[in-house]
C-alpha cells in the first residue's frame, strides 16, 4: 500500500487537453462500415421480400400498388429499425444500403418512416453467396 | 435498533430494477431478501415467434453489456441443430470480438467498481480508456454495443490489415493502461480498504451455491468453459483460467484484471495466426427437429442457451440461462454480516445483469406462497385496484 | 463613517454579497479542478469556460419545487437550511480579512475568536444531523447517524491541530496567530504537519470524498439530503460551499500567515491562500475512494490524533527552544 499513488498521474492530467470531446458542437468522425439507417436504391429492387421476411423488428413493409403495372412501395419505419444491417445483408441485388447518420431522432415517430414508390427492377440477382 | 432498508428497485446503486430488502442494525446486515422479476421482458416467449435469423438480433438485445456472448451462444446452439461447419477464420473473428468484448466488460466493471466504492477518478480513467476497445469494436463491427457480427453459419464481416494493425497498435497502449490499473486498484490504500475481506465467499459455499464466472474463480475454483468445454477455438489459443483465493471483493478485482492480460494476449495469438479463407457458410432456413445446449464463457461467467427446434424455420423453445441468475443466491450468502456500506460493493462484484437474468415471473402471494397464473389484463386491474386503495397507506411493510 | 464601514463589512465585503459570488466561483474552482484531474472537461458553456454554472445551478434550484415529507418535523426542516447558511456566514465575519486592528479588539476579532470559530464550524455538522433526523427517511436517518459518528472521529485531531500554530504564536485570537507567522515566516514549517491534519479532518467536516460517507450516493442515495428539494436544498449546496471557503480561510490565517490589513492586498491574498488551500482538499477529492465509517473513527483515532500530539508535542519543544 502507498499513499497517493494515484497523485502523479492526476498532476500531470491537469496540464492536458481532456480525453472528452464537446459533442454537439465538435462532431467525431464515424468509421467506415458504421451501420445508420437503411436506404433502398428501387431501381435495382426486384421485389423479392427478403429485406422484409428477415427483418428482425419488422420495420420493412413492402405494398403492391398496381400489379399490372408492377408498381410497390416500400416503407422503411426507421422508428423501429434497431439497424442490425440484416436486410443488407439478405436483399440479392444490393438494393438495401446503410448510411452513417445516427443523429436521427425527432419529435414524432412518424416523420422517421421512409416511403419509395417505384416499378419493379428486372436484374438477375446475383449467386446466393452470403455476403462477406 | 432492527430496521428495513430497501434498496431498490429504484436506487443509485442499482443500475437496473431489482427488489433487495436488507434488515440492518446499527450498520451491520443482519438479512437480506431479493426479488426479481421487475424487468421482466417476454424475450423467449418472443423468441418462438421469430425465424432463427431474427433471433440472433433478439438474443443479442437480452443484454447490452455481453451482447456478443448471447448471440455467440445461441448462434452455436444453431449451427449444431443445422449441422454446419463454420469456417476457421470466421471462428477466429467470432472469438477475437468475444475477447474484445470480455476486455470492454471488465475495464467497465473496474469503473463501475470505483463508482460504487466513491472513487470515481478511477471510474473516469478506466472508462477513459475502455473507449479504445470501444472504437475498434465500432470499427471491426459497425456498432459500439450491439455489434451483429453473428450471423448463422459464421460472421458477417471480415477483417482487413489496416484493422489488424490498429488492434495491435492499441493493444499496446492497454496493456500499459491496465497495468497501471493493477497498480493503482491494489495499493491505493482507500480503495483497497473498501475491498479486502469484503463480501467474503468460501470455496465451499461458492460451489455449493453454484456461483459462476470471475465470483467463482476469486473463490479459488478454477472453472471455466473456455478450458472445460472448449468451443469455438479455445483448444487452438493458448490461455490460463484465471484465480485468486482471498474470496472477497479485491480477489473479484485481480481475477478481472489478470484476465484483461489473458485476454490481450489471445487476440495478439488470434491476429497473428488469423486463418484465411471464408468467413461464414451458408445457413438453411429451417433446421430438423433436434434440441441442443450451448454454453459460452461470457465476461460475467457462464452463460447456458437451450434451444429445441421442430423442423420449421422458427425454434419451438428457447431458453436463457443468463450468468448473473447463478451468482444471486451467493451474493444473498455475502451480503450477510456486512456493512451497508459494503452493499453496492458486494452486489456490483457479481457484475449484475439484471434484465439478462429476468426469465419468468411468477406470481405468488407473499403472506400465503400460493402461486397463480392470470392474464396480463387481470394483472393490469389488480395493480389498479391495488394501488388505487392504497397509495397514501404509510407504513406498509414489506410481507416477508 | 464607522457605521458604513460595518454595513459593508456585513453585507458586501467580507459579509453576503462577497461571500455568495466568491463561493459559487469556489464550487467552480473545486468542479474544474476536479474534472480535470479526471481527464474531463467540467463545467463549459455558461459563462466563460462555466464560470457561471453553480450560480445557474442555485437559480434552477430555487425555482424547482420544494417538497416537504408528511411526517418530517416542518418547522425544523425547514429552518435548518437558512440557520445552517446564517451560521457560516457569521464564521466568515470573524476571519481578519479587512476590517480588524492588531491593537482594538473589535466585534470581529477579539480574544479567544479562534475557538467561537471552532464552534461555529461544529454547528453545521449538527444542523446535517438534524437535517437527516427530522426528514424521517431511512436513509437519511442512517446518513444522520453517520454524521455523528464520523464528528466523534474528526474532531479532536482538528481541534488538536489548529491549537499548535496558536499555542507558538502565545494568542487564541486569529488576526495576532496571522500577524506572529507574518512576522516570522519560517516558522510556519513547524506546523507542517498539522497544516496536512487540520487539510484532511476540515475534508471530513465538509463531508467530500474520501469522506463523503453521510450522503453516500450509491449506499443511501442522498443520506441527509434525500427529501430535501428545491430552495431549501439550494440553500443547503450554498452553505457547503460557503463552509468550504471559511475552513480554507481558517487554514490559511492559523497556518499560512492570515491577509494582510490592506483592503486590496488583503483580498488579493484571501482569494490566492483559499485557492490554495481548496486546491489540496480537491486533489485529496481526487485521489481516494470513499472510506467506511468505522474505519474513519478508527483512522482519526489510529493515526490523525496521535500525529496531531506528536504536533503539540514540537511546537512546544521549539516554543521553549525560541524563549
Ligand atoms: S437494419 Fe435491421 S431492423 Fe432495420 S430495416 Fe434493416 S433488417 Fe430491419
Ligand atoms: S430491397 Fe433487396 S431484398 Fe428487399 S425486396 Fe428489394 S431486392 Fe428484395
Amino acid at each position: 500500500m502507498r499513499i497517493g499513488v494515484f497523485i502523479p498521474e492526476l498532476v500531470r492530467h491537469l496540464f492536458k487537453k481532456p480525453a472528452t470531446v464537446d459533442y454537439p458542437f465538435i462532431k467525431q468522425e464515424l468509421p467506415p462500415g458504421f451501420r445508420g439507417s437503411p436506404y433502398l436504391k428501387p431501381e435495382t429492387c426486384i421485389v423479392c421480400r427478403a429485406c422484409e421476411r428477415d427483418c428482425p423488428a419488422e420495420a420493412i413493409e413492402i405494398i403492391s400498388i398496381n400489379e399490372a403495372e408492377k408498381r410497390f412501395k416500400m416503407i422503411i419505419h426507421n422508428d423501429r429499425c434497431i439497424h442490425c444491417a440484416q436486410c443488407v445483408d439478405s436483399c440479392p441485388t444490393d438494393a438495401m444500403n446503410m448510411d452513417t447518420k445516427f443523429e436521427i431522432s425527432d419529435y414524432d415517430r412518424h416523420n422517421l418512416k421512409m416511403e419509395w414508390e417505384y416499378v419493379r427492377a428486372v436484374i438477375k440477382p446475383k449467386s446466393a453467396e452470403p455476403k462477406s | 435498533m432492527k430496521f428495513q432498508i430497501p434498496i431498490g428497485p429504484q436506487h443509485p446503486a442499482l443500475k437496473e430494477p431489482i427488489g433487495l430488502r436488507v434488515m440492518v442494525e446499527g450498520e451491520i446486515i443482519r438479512d437480506a431478501d431479493l426479488r426479481l422479476g421487475y424487468n421482466h421482458r417476454g424475450i423467449e416467449k418472443l423468441a418462438e415467434q421469430k425465424t432463427w435469423i431474427q433471433n440472433i438480433y433478439l438474443t443479442e438485445r437480452i443484454c447490452g453489456i455481453c451482447s456478443h456472448s448471447h448471440t455467440t451462444c445461441y448462434v452455436q446452439g444453431v449451427e449444431k441443430l443445422m449441422e454446419l461447419q463454420v469456417p476457421r477464420r470466421g471462428l477466429y473473428i467470432r472469438t477475437l470480438v468475444s475477447e474484445l468484448e470480455r476486455v470492454h466488460s471488465h475495464l467497465l466493471w473496474l469503473g463501475v467498481a470505483g463508482h460504487e466504492a466513491g472513487f470515481d477518478s478511477f471510474f473516469m480513467y478506466t472508462w477513459r480508456d475502455r473507449e479504445i476497445v470501444m472504437d475498434i469494436l465500432e470499427t471491426i463491427t459497425g456498432n459500439r454495443v450491439h455489434y451483429g457480427i453473428n450471423t448463422i453459419g459464421g460472421v458477417r464481416r471480415d477483417l482487413d490489415e489496416l484493422q489488424v494493425k490498429k488492434i495491435l497498435d492499441s493493444l499496446d497502449i492497454l496493456r500499459k493502461r491496465s497495468e497501471y490499473y493493477k497498480n493503482l486498484g491494489t495499493t491505493e490504500p482507500s480503495f483497497v480498504a473498501r475491498l479486502a475481506g469484503v463480501g467474503y465467499l468460501s470455496k465451499e459455499d461458492a460451489i455449493a451455491l453454484c456461483a459462476v464466472g470471475p465470483t467463482l474463480r476469486a473463490s479459488g475454483v478454477p472453472r471455466d468453459v473456455r478450458k472445460d468445454d472448449p468451443y469455438a477455438v479455445y483448444d487452438e489459443i493458448p490461455f490460463e483460467v484465471c484465480t485468486a483465493d482471498t474470496c472477497d471483493v479485491l480477489g473479484r478485482t485481480v481475477v478481472r484484471i489478470k484476465e484483461l492480460f489473458q485476454s490481450y494476449n489471445m487476440i495478439e495469438f488470434m491476429l497473428k495466426n488469423l486463418p484465411e479463407g471464408p468467413i461464414a457458410v451458408r445457413a438453411p432456413r429451417r433446421a430438423k427437429p433436434n434440441e441442443v445446449v450451448s454454453r459460452y464463457e461470457a465476461p460475467r461467467g457462464e452463460n447456458i442457451h437451450y434451444i429445441k427446434s421442430n423442423g420449421t424455420d422458427k425454434p419451438e423453445r428457447l431458453k436463457v440461462r443468463a450468468p448473473t441468475l447463478g451468482n444471486y443466491a451467493a451474493t444473498i450468502k455475502m451480503l450477510k454480516n456486512g456493512f451497508i456500506a459494503d452493499v453496492p460493493l458486494i452486489f456490483a462484484a457479481i457484475d449484475p445483469c439484471i434484465c439478462c437474468a429476468e426469465r419468468a415471473v411468477a406470481l405468488v402471494d407473499a403472506r400465503t406462497g400460493e402461486e397463480k397464473v392470470v392474464p396480463m389484463l387481470a394483472l393490469k386491474q389488480l395493480s389498479q385496484k391495488i394501488y388505487g386503495l392504497n397509495a397514501r397507506k404509510r407504513e406498509v411493510e414489506w410481507p416477508l | 463613517m464607522a457605521t458604513l464601514k460595518t454595513f459593508i463589512y456585513l453585507i458586501v465585503y467580507p459579509g453576503l454579497l462577497f461571500l455568495f459570488i466568491y463561493s459559487t466561483f469556489v464550487e467552480w474552482y473545486d468542479r474544474k479542478l476536479y474534472a480535470r484531474f479526471q481527464n474531463r472537461m467540467g463545467p463549459t458553456h455558461t459563462g466563460k469556460a462555466g464560470i457561471l454554472q453553480p450560480i445557474a445551478d442555485f437559480f434552477k434550484l430555487m425555482a424547482k419545487e420544494d417538497i416537504t415529507p408528511e411526517r418530517a418535523d416542518k418547522g425544523l426542516f425547514s429552518a435548518l437550511p437558512a440557520f445552517g447558511l446564517a451560521i457560516v456566514s457569521t464564521a466568515m465575519l470573524l476571519l481578519p480579512v479587512w476590517n480588524y486592528s492588531l491593537e482594538k479588539p473589535s466585534f470581529t476579532s477579539f480574544n479567544g475568536d479562534l475557538i467561537v470559530m471552532l464552534y461555529l464550524l461544529s454547528l453545521p455538522t449538527f444542523i446535517f444531523f438534524l437535517a437527516g433526523w427530522s426528514s424521517t427517511n431511512l436513509f437519511s436517518t442512517v446518513g444522520a447517524a453517520r454524521v455523528l459518528t464520523m464528528l466523534f472521529g474528526y474532531e479532536v485531531p482538528l481541534f488538536l491541530s489548529v491549537l499548535s500554530p496558536a499555542i507558538l504564536a502565545g494568542s487564541w485570537r486569529m488576526a495576532e496567530i496571522a500577524a506572529f507567522y507574518r512576522a516570522r515566516p519560517l516558522l510556519i514549517l513547524v506546523n507542517l504537519l498539522a497544516f496536512f491534519i487540520a487539510l484532511i479532518c476540515i475534508q471530513a467536516k465538509l463531508e467530500r470524498t474520501p469522506f463523503d460517507i453521510p450522503h453516500a450516493e450509491t449506499e443511501i442515495v442522498g443520506g441527509t439530503f434525500t427529501e430535501y428539494s428545491g430552495k431549501k436544498l439550494a440553500l443547503f449546496r450554498l452553505m457547503m460551499d460557503v463552509e468550504m471557503v471559511v475552513a480554507a480561510g481558517l487554514l490559511a490565517t492559523v497556518f499560512l500567515g492570515g491577509f494582510p490589513a490592506n483592503p486590496w492586498i488583503g483580498l488579493v491574498s484571501f482569494i490566492l491562500k483559499t485557492l490554495f488551500v481548496i486546491f489540496f482538499l480537491s486533489l485529496i477529492r481526487a485521489t481516494t475512494s470513499r472510506i467506511r465509517v468505522d474505519q474513519v473513527v478508527s483512522f482519526s483515532w489510529k493515526y490523525l490524533a496521535p500525529l496531531a500530539v506528536l504536533q503539540l508535542l514540537i511546537v512546544i519543544l521549539v516554543k521553549g527552544f525560541i524563549s
